[in-house]
């Protein structure tokens, strides 16, 4: 990276290791609300799908707040966090926390369509031989669903990689930190004359989501190639 | 010994039968659309009746007066669907060896495997199958669950005269093998007398009438139009 | 937020043709609590102007690509410069509207001590895990302000890796305020509005670029109106207001 400054090239590294902690993290408890909202009807269904579209209708900056208050020095859990020295306020993981929120949805919303996309009348089937809930979620609905999972990991990463408002709200922006890509691309549209290291950035961000994407397609080619084989 | 005493409502479609039968395999024979699928899918405890009492040689499987159902994966039921429903990731092997991941018992699995003639299809996948091929590991995958009885639906539709004649013989085989209480699903005549040894005729959710088989090949006019069409 | 704002004066533009709209201004972020007060009070005349806040950056930006402000007021000259060189505006009506001061703030809470002429009090303060709340400073007056002061007293270093900085003045004085910062530099106009922080220390006129509001209409935007605007807001009852919120007189 020759061309990327020192501080370029630690904003960028800094969001690969964001997007990346984001996703994994997000990744289980998405799993498990996707599951529960494909295959199963219950009291509150409607109420639990509202709450998730929630990161993707309001203004990452309110998000960020709503963060900061709980997340922060002060805030609920940020307190205890402090006392068992695991802050995130002001630090990476802080940086994490806001773009897998904001990156939850897209999750959700992708693996939820991969379930339901699995013929249920499969699960039916393992169930009378005598599988229980994990090995048909393990064995059959995610095997199956398996391209939209990819696809929608991909998504999230993507997303948790641009995120900004609520991160520069939630976190601020701290060289080496916090400083994601996308917060070194704002501060230098934002100052006179650096919209040349703000078009660098983007190409930047183009290549990785581009890189992103061909990962996820060879992934699923790779998949494809064993069901032809065999 | 099979116990069925049961009602059951899908949508404007009510089902209500009550039966006894010391018979080692019964049939459920009648047109579609008159409940033996659903009743089948009780059994299985993929349907939750509205009242009423299942049991298989005295494992009761349902009781609504107890409160008491077993959950569909501990019923010990091997099904084979009518819509067959293998797993296309697996291969054909894995597929068998579903419900029994656990199992050393090699000679199990290989006793099931030349009864049903499915030596040479071991490691292809669902979508390389004949009708016929893909039918008959359905019916190895439930046999190898180690079930306590058998459940079939419609085991030889959809399928061309040869498959038809090739499954029918591998089920006779089995009939003959394996002394294992089996309910048989069908809207075919040939498939309920070379099966099964008492038959229940049902019509629009109702039980009419059960029989021994033999029985049943005198009553020609309980033929279904479906069976005469498949002649 | 301001950005939807914007887009949203844009979207009804044709509609405003039916009536005259009244004028938009395009105002730092800091000035929100004086020039709200003031066009509440009609003082901005009737019907009392739209007005944007934002960071002077963010603001300039959306001017030159051709965002309907008719009247622009900046943190700093170097925006408004930034705009002048472009012939953004006009020239002719560009003042200076006000002054202000830098200033050290903590929470209302806090009961933290900072001496300026002593490094040591300022990390102290700060405290293992605290940091100091400014806004950016390549892109956003206060925060430049913040810098400028902070090297010329020879802080910088003691405070350089535990700074924290936000998108404008307002986000920097909100983690203060909040209690997620223990300190934090802002104009004492901010200050003076925030009932939850307390200012402790005052920086130096002379540490940092002098800090002046400059005003100016905007390049098309030239009308009766606007320069009605100019004049309401220069006046001796607008300046009383200002000078009530914590704003100086423009230096010089």
């Amino acid at each position: 990276m020759a061309w990327l400054s020192h501080d370029e090239t630690i904003a960028l590294l800094l969001s690969l290791r964001v997007a990346a902690v984001a996703t994994a993290c997000a990744l289980p408890p998405a799993t498990a609300c996707a599951w529960l909202l494909a295959r199963w009807r219950f009291i509150g269904k409607s109420l639990l799908e509202t709450a998730l579209l929630l990161p993707l209708i309001l203004p990452p900056v309110v998000t960020g707040y709503v963060l900061l208050e709980v997340f922060g020095h002060r805030g609920v859990i940020g307190r205890v966090l402090d006392a068992l020295h695991l802050t995130i306020a002001f630090r990476w993981t802080g940086a994490a926390l806001a773009a897998g929120v904001m990156a939850f949805p897209l999750l959700v919303v992708a693996l939820r369509t991969a379930f339901e996309s699995v013929d249920r009348k499969l699960e039916q089937a393992a169930a009378t031989l005598g599988a229980n809930a994990w090995r048909i979620f393990f064995g059959i609905t995610l095997p199956l669903s398996l391209r939209g999972l990819v696809a929608g990991v991909a998504l999230a990463f993507a997303r948790a990689f641009g995120e900004f408002g609520a991160t520069i709200t939630f976190v601020s922006s701290i060289p080496g930190e916090t400083r994601t890509l996308p917060i070194a691309l704002y501060e230098l549209l934002e100052t006179p004359g650096g919209e040349g290291g703000a078009l660098r950035l983007t190409w930047v961000a183009v290549i990785v989501a581009l890189i992103a994407t061909l990962g996820a397609a060879l992934l699923l080619r790779g998949q494809r190639a064993t069901e032809i084989e065999s | 010994m099979i116990e069925l005493d049961f009602a059951l409502t899908r949508g404007e479609f009510v089902l209500q039968l009550a039966l006894r039968s010391e018979a080692r395999a019964l049939a459920l024979f009648g047109d579609s659309g008159c409940g033996k699928t659903s009743t089948l899918h009780a059994i299985a405890g993929l349907l939750k009746p509205a009242r009423g009492r299942i049991a298989l040689d005295g494992r009761v499987l349902f009781d609504a007066d107890e409160r008491a159902g077993v959950p569909v994966a501990q019923r010990r039921l091997g099904v084979v669907f009518q819509d067959v429903r293998l797993f296309p990731h697996l291969s054909v092997r894995d597929n068998l060896r579903y419900g029994a991941p656990s199992s050393n018992d090699s000679s199990r699995f290989d006793d099931a495997v030349q009864l049903l003639g499915l030596g040479a299809l071991l490691k292809r996948k669902p979508d390389r199958l004949s009708g016929g091929q893909a039918r008959r590991v359905a019916i190895g995958r439930a046999l190898l669950c180690d079930p306590a009885a058998l459940l079939l639906d419609e085991p030889l539709s959809n399928l061309h005269r040869e498959a038809r004649a090739e499954v029918l013989e591998h089920l006779r085989g089995l009939k003959r093998e394996l002394a294992l209480t089996t309910i048989l699903v069908s809207h075919q005549a040939d498939e309920v007398l070379a099966l099964a040894d008492a038959v229940a005729l049902l019509d629009d959710g109702r039980l009419r009438k059960v029989l021994p088989v033999a029985q049943f090949g005198g009553e020609q006019r309980f033929a279904t139009r479906a069976t005469a069409e498949a002649r | 937020m301001h950005k939807i704002f914007a887009l949203l004066i844009f979207a009804l533009m044709p509609f405003s043709a039916l009536a005259t709209p009244p004028p938009t201004i395009f105002a730092a972020a800091s000035l929100k609590p004086a020039l709200d007060d003031l066009a509440s009070h009609g003082t901005l005349g009737k019907p009392a102007p739209r007005l944007v806040y934002a960071a002077s950056s963010a603001l300039a930006r959306q001017i030159e690509q051709g965002a309907p402000a008719d009247v622009f007021i900046s943190a700093d000259e170097d925006w408004m410069d930034d705009l002048a060189k472009r012939g953004e505006i006009v020239a002719d009506t560009r003042s200076d509207l006000l002054g202000n001061a830098l200033v050290l703030v903590a929470p209302k809470t806090s009961d933290v001590q900072v001496d300026l002429s002593q490094p040591q009090t300022l990390r102290r303060a700060l405290g293992m895990i605290g940091r100091l709340s400014i806004a950016l400073p390549q892109s956003v007056p206060a925060g430049r302000y913040a810098s400028q002061s902070l090297h010329a007293l020879g802080l910088w270093d003691s405070v350089a890796g535990k700074l924290a900085m936000s998108r404008d003045v307002r986000a920097s004085l909100e983690l203060v305020a909040m209690g997620e910062c223990p300190l934090g530099i802002v104009y004492r106009s901010d200050a003076i509005s925030e009932p939850r922080v307390r200012v402790l220390a005052t920086f130096p006129a002379a540490s940092h670029q002098p800090i002046v509001y400059p005003i100016a209409i905007v390049r098309g935007h030239d009308s009766t109106a606007s320069r009605a605007l100019l004049h309401a807001l220069e006046s001796a009852e607008a300046q009383a207001v200002f000078r009530h919120y914590g704003f100086d007189a423009p230096p010089r």
